[in-house]
């Protein structure tokens, strides 16, 4: 009697094992990927009423964050600014842009121009701007460099992920109080440039700064020594990183 | 490691025992279950007549609208909508808070209003009033609800048709023009303490001399107004101080309950504090109330006995002082039985203890007793010359009384409109007026805040219970009621001083203020009531600046110019004589008692659903109300008790009775209440509203089983037509009869629930399997001397260290146990590189402290938790269930003595126990037993001690709930907070979701809204602690100093708590008020042996009683004693 199945068929079971196993892999890796915050969310640059562009006015024309965000050292939202702000300028400067149409609709009507919200984290998680940017967190840190972009899109996951690894480490991104909204300001390299700004930042305290004047530090190594320094003046220590901390 | 076995210490037959309910006395299978289990046992199974099949059924429509629902992994476009001018003070996302007032019938509450962008999400007393160094109680923390209530009168309404505002003010125009003297107009208010209300209505006298204004509560005054006039004259109010008051005698004053203010509160609690000279209170009452509660010695008598006990008193008080004008007073009082026994001891002793403190004792009189009781209260006080009553001036105009207009209705027939502002009339006005028949042929102009009994008459009604269009008739006109944080208004404190009430957000629904339509009435103009309420200002300070109004609206008070005048408290013997001798005994036989609700008050807080499902504090029935009666009623006038043998604690609650008095006749339930008078049938006016509310409606309960068949009952029922204008308290039933449901006229009792009616009594739930010796620790307290410094009360706490010592083997194994460091506390996000374990925070260790001695258990806490975190209500059916939600609840304990070691005679005293109270939040152990057994870490412990809940983490397998020793922990059966409004009540598992938008806006945004199959639990209000952190670090900018400062912030039933028994703060810091708490004697951690640490401290409770009275506790409370108390204090702590 002839065999029924080729010798060929042995193969068949490990050839449909391993197909699966590619299968699952690339199942795995798509999800990985591609349902992460970093792909759905980053990004993400909805078009706004008004094309309002931050490269001009946060960064050729150097308005400070909170001229507009006016409340993010005080509250939890950083709010948006009130029509009433962008008619502060524009009620003198470009009166007939026709791109500035929605805002003199809005002024003259009073119904409020709905911005599209970019930067979002869940209902179920807290986030508190004032403590972040009145700690020494920089809104580059979050944001990005707002002050190039002509529209404004996600650049950070924004995940609980990305969270915790700024909590665990915030010595990555504490800087001196009044460099907060100076979004394209490094530590300096140069280690006596450094510990000079450090000195004027803060009186006498707890935590030193070892760094030798006439040293050339790498940015990152400068951050770090920075970061570590002010960590230890501010008493800044894991802040809260138990689930309390951002879910109520 | 082995597994640590704990075993619960015994009972020993000896000594106090602790019980909840007769279920526990006769051990039921049914509370062995509440008991044994975290939840009962069908608690958590699907108890709809949903089949296997229907839920398959389900649960495929519901994967299949979840594969439509793909679409939720693109992010939804959500707009910022910023003001388009800035708002002053207004901050996106921070709360603003106003001080306001909330209007009430014993005068205004001075409160603080928390609104988030512009909506009022949370009420507290104002902490700048003396009155209530923010302090508030029940009612106001749940009349924040009542102004989101969907079931609000929405519109105006024309003879049942919507009309419009401008259509009432033209009707109101023209019929004031024809007005004339006014003759033809009469008004029915409600008791208020507005200035400017009282202004209008003067100078509406003025204008229309011959209108009638008459006021009505059915829960009034009037009889102590007349004995407060008959002793002291009209404009003075004889106001307690509780400050001097050392001996305090209620007779049947519930002073700490229903007829209690947050100033009366905290001065009593301020006096109950062992550490300082304590007071000593008796009372006499006919039912237990949260002042029963907190007696030193009790007396139960019948309401209509009371006059005996003070009659009694008052004849050895009159001897003793030598009293002319108690005497004349005593003689003219008619004469009435006496009491014999034990209860002439009762009283002989307690007069002779008031008599000894002479001048430091007061004695209370309910001010619904009959006035010549009342005034024999008077005179005693008067004879004793105590020094513990203040008199005030009378607040308020004199009006007529409801009795009086509806006579002119009746016979004058004058009267063709009459105004109803407020109230309920129809429903709760005496039965032998006849109210609604009298209305007949007037124009009656309803303004209310719902559309109720009042506003309509149901005239048909559908088979299946509904209404028919056509089926009611109206009123012919009704105004919707502003809530009192829509509208200007003011208010008078009973310290007189002049109380803001300012808008927090404009009317919901386009309703006015009373004073709006009083003055629309008489200028034919609307005002926005600013300018009235300034105009009042200026005539009460003397004038009125920019910056004194400012500062007016800014601290919410202010000191009339003429105020701080000492009021003459003069005791007036003739006027009282002759009062007192018209004095009626009542009738001998079962006295009915229409006692007021703790929690729907006369029944305006029915559509309430925070009060509605708030366990009453004494009975904890939620939803409902009973004719309570004591157990030896229930054995001997209704037979309601079950055979000899093993039975002799059964009874069973909502047996039906029927009850007959002069009016009319009412089916009801029972509930057994020990501590009750016998041959008394109590009565919580309030329910069995026949209104359309959702809630406090006739048709609000949903009951057998969710939604398939349910059928919409009644919320309790109501008592009001039983009552007269004579016998509006206590009056005499012509018959009661344990009801044959076979011949019942009610549809409730014959058809629906014919075996018995189902209450949701919570008085099993979280039944812990501890002792309750253990948990609750009392002792006597003892002065001894005259210095008042040697304090004995220090005895008697460490109960569960006597058993350590007892299981000695244990406690070395409980020891080792602890040494391991297992289970230590932990949190999943320690931090990697510094490894900083939980609990280590140096600046901040979160710690509560309970003081059982000034707990009243009046549970306000709980709805000022439910207010503060978004805690939804379930309803009665899920109650029954074991599904109620509230994050802190109040276990009520009756105490009686075993009086021996074997079971047979094991004979507990039900007719006559104690009564005490426990606050029960999450204690926040240490070695939490929930955090162990988390399958996905969702709840973990913080450096900051607290342990703390992501619900978005929680993947709801309830084993936290299960290895919960103290039973705190909640779970959502349902989505109970996005019901549909349509079935409000009804599990929502398969309709479409929805909350009311109204309630929406109620929510606290701080807090995570909570969804199905989440577990949650008292969280020590994290959001307050994280807010106060977060400010902490934000001032200290760049420096170290990130410790929140001492006290500055508390938690939502801390803050409530007028009798200030809750005290939360941090435990790291040595100056905080919980960490004085923490080192005092008295204070214990409950279930120490278990080795959990809870953060929760309770301070025993300590009763001062009068060891020569027959009811004194012989050693009972000592029974337990052995251990030190210092040892009991030297707790390890936390590491």
């Amino acid at each position: 009697m002839p065999q029924i199945f080729s010798r060929g068929a042995n193969l068949v079971p490990a050839q449909i094992i391993a197909i699966l196993a590619i299968l699952g892999a690339a199942a795995t890796g798509t999800v990985w990927y591609y349902f992460t915050p970093k792909y759905t969310k980053v990004g993400y640059m909805p078009p706004q009423p008004i094309p309002f562009s931050h490269k001009i006015h946060a960064g050729q024309l150097g308005l400070d964050c909170r001229y507009c965000h006016s409340f993010v050292e005080t509250a939890a939202h950083s709010n948006i600014p009130a029509a009433q702000v962008c008619m502060n300028c524009h009620s003198q400067v470009q009166k007939d842009n026709p791109k500035l149409e929605p805002l003199r609709q809005a002024w003259a009507t009073g119904q409020p121009i709905p911005w599209v919200q970019i930067h979002k984290t869940p209902d179920y998680a807290y986030f508190n701007h004032s403590v972040h940017v009145n700690r020494g967190v920089s809104c580059v840190s979050c944001h990005g460099r707002i002050d190039q972009m002509e529209v404004v899109y996600q650049e950070k996951p924004l995940s609980m992920k990305w969270c915790l690894e700024c909590h665990r480490a915030p010595e990555n991104a504490l800087r001196p109080l009044d460099k907060v909204t100076d979004l394209a300001w490094t530590p300096p390299t140069n280690g006596g440039e450094l510990a000079a700004l450090l000195k004027a930042e803060m009186g006498p305290g707890p935590g030193q700064l070892n760094v030798k004047a006439d040293s050339k530090l790498k940015p990152d190594e400068a951050q770090l020594l920075m970061g570590n320094f002010l960590k230890s003046r501010r008493d800044i220590h894991a802040p809260d990183a138990n689930c309390a901390g951002c879910h109520r | 490691m082995s597994k640590r076995i704990v075993q619960h210490p015994k009972e020993t037959g000896e000594g106090p025992k602790f019980w909840r309910s007769f279920g526990q006395l006769e051990a039921t299978s049914e509370f062995k279950s509440w008991q044994e289990r975290e939840f009962q046992s069908g608690a958590s199974e699907l108890s709809t007549d949903v089949g296997r099949r229907g839920f398959l059924k389900i649960m495929t429509a519901s994967a299949a609208l979840a594969g439509l629902s793909m679409a939720g992994c693109r992010r939804e476009e959500k707009a910022l909508v910023p003001f388009t001018t800035g708002v002053e003070w207004s901050v996106p996302g921070k709360p603003i808070f106003y001080a306001t007032s909330r209007p009430s019938r014993r005068g205004a509450q001075p409160i603080v209003a928390a609104t988030h962008d512009g909506r009022p999400t949370k009420l507290d007393g104002n902490p700048l009033h003396e009155l209530s160094k923010g302090g508030s109680n029940l009612a106001i923390q749940a009349s924040l609800l009542d102004l989101y209530d969907p079931d609000r009168a929405r519109r105006f309404q024309q003879d049942g048709k919507e009309a419009t505002e401008a259509d009432f003010t033209k009707w109101a125009t023209e019929l004031m023009a024809k007005a004339g003297t006014g003759e033809s107009i009469a008004f029915l208010g409600e008791q208020s303490s507005s200035r400017t209300l009282a202004r209008l209505q003067e100078e509406f006298a003025k204008k229309f001399p011959g209108a009638l204004w008459a006021t009505y509560e059915p829960l009034g005054n009037d009889e102590a107004v007349a004995a407060e006039t008959a002793s002291f004259g009209a404009s003075v109010v004889p106001a307690p101080r509780f400050a001097h008051a050392d001996i305090i005698l209620t007779l049947d004053c519930d002073f700490l309950g229903t007829e209690s203010r947050p100033d009366t509160t905290r001065a009593f609690a301020d006096r109950r504090k062992p550490e300082q000279k304590m007071n000593r209170l008796y009372v006499v009452e006919n039912r237990y109330t949260t002042t029963g509660g907190m007696a030193d010695h009790r007396l139960r008598v019948q309401a209509g006995k009371v006059a005996q006990v003070a009659r009694q008193l008052a004849e050895i008080v009159a001897k003793e002082t030598a009293s002319s004008d108690l005497k004349s007073v005593v003689e003219k009082f008619p004469k009435l039985e006496t009491f014999s026994g034990n209860q002439e001891k009762w009283i002989a002793e307690m007069a002779k203890d008031l008599i000894a403190n002479k001048g430091r004792a007061l004695v209370l009189t309910g001010s619904r007793q009959p006035a010549a009781v009342q005034v024999l209260g008077h005179a005693i006080n008067a004879a004793l010359g105590t020094s513990a009553v203040e008199g005030v001036t009378r607040i308020g105009n004199p009006a007529k009384s409801i009795a009086d207009l509806t006579k002119a209705l009746r016979d004058e027939k004058k009267i063709k409109t009459l105004f109803i502002l407020g109230g309920n009339p129809v429903y709760n006005a005496p039965a032998d007026l006849k109210f609604r028949e009298a209305l007949k042929g007037v124009d009656v102009v309803r303004f209310g805040y719902y559309e109720d009994e009042t506003t309509y008459e149901i005239t048909k009604i559908n088979e299946d219970g509904t209404v028919p269009a056509d089926g009611r008739k109206f009123v012919k006109w009704h105004v919707p009621a502003a809530h009192f944080l829509e509208a200007w208004g003011d208010g008078t404190a009973a310290d007189e001083s002049h109380l803001s009430q300012q808008p927090m957000i404009l009317p919901l629904f386009g309703g006015w203020s009373e004073i709006q339509l009083l003055n629309f009435l008489l200028t034919g103009k609307k005002s926005d009531g600013l300018d009235l309420v300034q105009e009042t200002f200026k005539q009460v300070t003397g004038g009125i600046t920019i910056t004194a109004w400012a500062k007016f609206l800014h601290d919410g008070f202010v000191k009339p110019k003429d105020s701080g005048r000492k009021v003459n408290l003069a005791f007036q013997g003739g006027s009282a004589a002759t009062l007192v001798a018209g004095y009626e005994a009542p009738k001998t036989g079962i006295e009915i008692v229409f006692i007021p609700c703790n929690k729907v008050e006369d029944g305006r807080f029915s559509n309430n659903s925070w009060i509605q499902e708030l366990p009453d504090p004494i009975t904890k029935i939620t939803w409902d109300n009973a004719a309570l009666i004591s157990p030896k009623t229930a054995r001997d006038v209704f037979h309601m008790q079950a055979e000899q043998g093993n039975g002799i604690f059964k009874f069973d609650n909502g047996s039906w009775i029927t009850i007959q008095t002069s009016e009319g006749a009412l089916e009801i339930p029972v509930y057994i209440l020990p501590g009750h008078a016998d041959d008394s049938i109590s009565i919580a006016l309030g329910y069995g509203r026949q209104t359309e509310g959702r809630v406090g409606g006739r048709r609000a309960n949903m009951m057998s089983h969710g939604g398939f068949g349910a059928k919409h009952t009644q919320v309790g029922f109501n008592a009001y037509p039983l009552r007269s204008s004579k016998g509006h308290y206590i009056t005499a039933a012509t018959s009661v009869t344990k009801l044959d449901t076979d011949k019942a006229q009610t549809t409730l009792a014959r058809d629906l629930f014919p075996k018995g009616y189902p209450l949701g009594i919570t008085q099993e739930h979280g039944a812990l399997e501890a002792r309750g010796a253990d948990l609750v620790r009392e002792a006597t307290f003892t002065t001894k001397g005259e210095d008042g410094k040697e304090h004995e009360f220090e005895k008697g706490f460490a109960r569960d260290h006597e058993w350590l010592e007892q299981h000695h083997a244990q406690d070395a194994e409980a020891e080792a146990f602890d040494k391991l460091g297992y289970p230590e506390p932990r949190s999943f996000y320690t931090h990697p590189k510094e490894g900083r374990a939980a609990l280590n925070d140096p600046n901040h260790q979160w710690a509560m402290s309970i003081d059982l001695s000034t707990c009243t258990g009046c549970s306000a806490c709980m709805v000022a938790c439910q207010a503060e975190n978004n805690i939804p209500v379930v309803g009665k059916e899920q109650v029954i269930e074991g599904r109620e939600l509230h994050w802190i609840r109040m276990d009520r304990y009756f105490v009686s003595v075993m009086n021996g070691k074997s079971d047979e005679s094991k004979k507990i005293d039900i007719d006559e126990p104690r009564m005490v109270m426990q606050p029960m939040p999450c204690q926040h152990c240490e070695s939490a037993p929930c955090e162990t057994v988390c399958p996905v870490n969702a709840t973990v412990h913080s450096d900051d001690g607290i342990n703390v809940m992501a619900y978005n983490r929680c993947i709801g397998t309830r084993y936290c709930a299960n290895n919960c020793p103290f039973k705190v922990r909640r779970f959502n059966f349902f989505d109970f907070n996005m019901r549909q409004k349509e079935n409000y009540f009804v599990p929502n598992l398969w309709n479409e979701k929805g909350m009311a938008e109204t309630l929406q806006l109620s929510k606290n945004p701080n807090v995570t809204v909570r969804m199905r199959g989440v577990m949650e639990k008292c969280t020590f209000c994290v959001q307050r602690v994280q807010e106060a952190k977060i400010a902490a670090k934000v001032h200290a900018k760049d420096s170290s100093d990130v410790r929140i400062p001492t006290d500055s912030f508390t938690v939502a039933c801390a803050q409530v708590c007028s009798a200030g028994a809750i005290k939360f703060g941090n435990k790291a810091d040595a100056k905080s008020a919980v960490n004085q708490d923490i080192e005092n004697g008295r204070t214990y951690r409950l279930l120490d042996y278990l080795g959990v640490k809870p953060r929760v401290h309770y301070m025993a409770r300590v009763m001062n009683p009068n060891h020569a009275m027959p009811d004194a506790p012989k050693d009972e409370i000592h029974e337990l004693k052995i251990a030190s108390a210092k040892e009991g204090a030297q707790e390890k702590g936390a590491k």
